[in-house]
């Protein structure tokens, strides 16, 4: 089975995955308003890493370092050799260096992100072919998804998936004039709910192959499932979001979860939608949360790291509460709490969505047993 | 008016990337959302950019886009009202 | 046997034919090895490959360089295979590489933002600054609800191509992949290698690989 042996997260909330939880489930956020940012004429409400927690050294970009500090930061904590053939590099990115693209174009073909990835894995002295996943918001889940089949089969004995993306006025503008992003802090699931805040954060999972997880987390299995319906506006009928959650669902006994982490952005289409495909997946009493209130979008990041913060979260026997709730805003009675709750079940499941009609489910398990 | 709204339909014609359309193809009276040129929601906030752009008129609220885009003549006389260039 | 069962080449010409006069370059267009545009320049061939064979889907003109140069193979690909009525559901996915991700695009969308001053982002263009909307356009346009992916990488590389296409194949759902090499610098300079697999393809990855290399030099 294919089980985690190590794991970090770095955002304004800490620099290790337990400060980061701690901090969470303290109800702290990393959200605030930024003004005067140049290119970005609009103030907007985000969560953003202020480069002097970056202590990676030489010719890297903040996105670079991010990564590759992130990335040590959770090698040291299992004994592998990451320069070995049978290590795979798994970059989960949107947008990676794409503030190397100025007004002169593209002068430094570290702007492509399959470029950053080998400089990150050449940290690590590590040669084999980096993979680029970038699938929109849903990247984090699909590498975690690319790595268990990777290990599953056989094709590497350990995998290194590492989320990013750094925030910039290509990015924020872009949210800016899709009329998706609130003017304050963002309010998953709540009735007033404004729309979304963008973050920034690198997260990092090693991943292994284990006859037995002892006590140990379990990648179970993952779905992804397209919506085919508009390259940005979610389903109506949450299509591709219930079919990821109902393959998941043939692997793991709803009894079972703790709750379902959801993507929970805060738009008003997004949480809806998610509403619709949970009850249609029979998760209508399932806890449902999102941890966009703490951190924002942070895009490329959000898939592992909401997955981390969900494995440390059931370990804590807790499930998170949703900060920026208060009134349930969407048309199913979904279980949404902005207060922590406790749970005393050992698996949940990671939902997430994104623009291209993209969705995943993942499920994930403490142990070997139920 | 008349003017303003052969101006408007080659815009959007050209915002919208409506390669197959020309001006006397739009009904000026016709729904521009919903039928006919199979608009979308990144449409109309293309249709927000041009407001401000060309005619300096600020749209915060997507939803406000809803009453304005009713018609290219709804736009027209929305424009003539409230432009600023 | 081949594991490829359809497949679409876009690719420059060589030699002395690979510019017109004017210093366009000149592409070729092959389905399933025949040849289907003997020459043509870049700066034209996707529209009027669009209006010879396809020409009811307006929505192609609001695509990026990107879609509108991947949207056109999979059209082509998928006229090739002639199973356009199938209901296919989940059994179908599309997963695709490139090394350039949404670069055309993101340059379009970045000259809008240029001049913060003066600046108006263009949400259409914002939405396209991603290489999965793609895959995105393939599923939509023929209801196609299963896994849909896009991985970039350093360069082509059809060991690495061939080894995620069979780990898509660990979901039990599916069939048969629209799969392949779309890379796409800017509007006259892209490459395409676009194919189905099926299900066989498990545990032949090796094969696979080869398949797709003699494709690409031929």
């Amino acid at each position: 089975m294919v089980v985690k042996l190590a794991d970090n997260i770095i955002s304004p909330l800490g620099v290790t995955t337990k400060e980061n939880y701690e901090a969470v489930k303290a109800g702290r956020t990393a959200l605030c308003q930024h003004e005067g940012v140049p290119g970005i004429p609009i103030p907007f409400f985000a969560s953003l890493i202020d480069e002097s927690v970056l202590t990676v050294e030489g010719d890297y970009t903040k996105f670079e370092r991010m990564c590759i500090q992130s990335v040590a930061s959770a090698i040291q904590q299992c004994d592998i050799d990451v320069a070995s053939e049978r290590v795979l590099f798994i970059v989960s990115t949107t947008k990676a260096n794409v503030s190397m693209l100025g007004r002169s174009g593209c002068d430094n073909d570290r702007v492509l992100p399959g470029v950053a990835a080998r400089k990150i894995a050449e940290y690590f002295s590590n040669r084999q072919m980096p993979l680029v996943v970038s699938n929109a918001c849903i990247s984090g889940v699909c590498a975690q998804i690319e790595a268990l089949r990777a290990l599953e089969l056989g094709l590497c004995d350990y995998a290194v998936v590492v989320g990013a993306d750094v925030q910039s006025p290509f990015i924020v503008t872009g949210f800016q004039s899709l009329k998706a992003v609130s003017a304050e802090a963002c309010r998953p699931f709540d009735r007033d709910r404004k729309g979304l805040n963008l973050g920034e954060a690198a997260a990092t999972v090693v991943y292994g192959r284990e006859a037995t997880a002892d006590n140990r987390w379990q990648m179970v299995c993952g779905a992804v499932r397209n919506d085919a319906n508009h390259i940005s506006g979610p389903s109506r009928t949450g299509e591709g979001s219930y079919l990821a959650l109902r393959s998941v669902l043939q692997h793991i006994d709803a009894s079972e979860v703790a709750f379902v982490s959801a993507h929970g952005t805060a738009t008003l289409y997004n949480d809806e939608m998610e509403s619709i495909a949970v009850e249609r997946a029979g998760l209508i009493d399932t806890p449902v949360g999102s941890l966009k209130g703490y951190y924002g979008h942070t895009m490329g990041a959000a898939g592992v790291l909401e997955t981390l913060l969900s494995m440390y979260a059931v370990d804590d026997h807790t499930v998170l509460g949703t900060r920026g709730f208060e009134n349930l805003g969407v048309s199913h009675p979904i279980s949404v709490c902005a207060e922590n709750r406790v749970t005393n079940r050992n698996s949940f499941i990671k939902l997430i969505s994104g623009f291209g009609g993209c969705n995943a489910a993942a499920a994930f398990r403490k142990g070997g047993a139920r | 008016m008349e003017e303003l709204i052969l101006k408007l339909k080659n815009e959007i014609i050209e915002v919208l990337n409506l390669e197959d359309i020309k001006p006397e193809d739009i009904d000026e009276n016709a729904p521009l959302f919903g039928e006919g040129l199979a608009l979308d929601s990144i449409d109309a906030l293309e249709l927000i950019v041009l407001m401000e752009k060309n005619y300096g008129i600020k749209i915060k609220d997507p939803n406000e886009g809803k009453d304005i885009f009713k018609s290219v003549a709804v736009m027209a006389e929305y424009i003539s009202k409230n432009r600023t260039k | 046997m081949s594991l490829v069962k359809h497949y679409v080449r876009i690719n420059q010409l060589v030699g002395s034919r690979s510019l017109t006069a004017s210093g366009v370059r000149n592409y070729r267009v092959t389905i399933d090895g025949k040849t289907l545009v003997e020459t043509a320049p870049a700066d034209t061939l996707l529209t009027e490959l669009y209006k010879t064979h396809v020409g009811d889907y307006s929505k192609f003109y609001k695509m990026d360089p990107l879609c509108r140069v991947g949207f056109m193979a999979s059209e082509l690909l998928l006229t090739a295979e002639d199973c356009r009525q199938k209901q296919w559901g989940e059994s179908r996915g599309v997963v695709l590489f490139n090394a350039t991700s949404s670069l055309a695009d993101d340059r379009n969308y970045q000259a809008t933002i240029d001049d913060s001053e003066t600046a108006f982002p263009s949400p259409s263009l914002f939405v396209y600054t991603l290489p999965n909307v793609l895959t995105g356009e393939i599923a939509i346009r023929n209801h196609y609800y299963g896994e849909t992916n896009f991985v970039v990488l350093p360069e082509f590389d059809s060991n690495t191509m061939s080894a995620i296409i069979e780990m898509t194949f660990c979901d039990k759902y599916l069939q048969s992949l629209v799969t392949g090499w779309v890379d796409c610098y800017d509007e006259t300079n892209y490459n395409v290698l676009m194919f189905i697999v099926e299900r066989d393809v498990t545990g032949h990855s090796t094969e696979l690989s080869q398949e797709i290399k003699i494709l690409t030099e031929k």
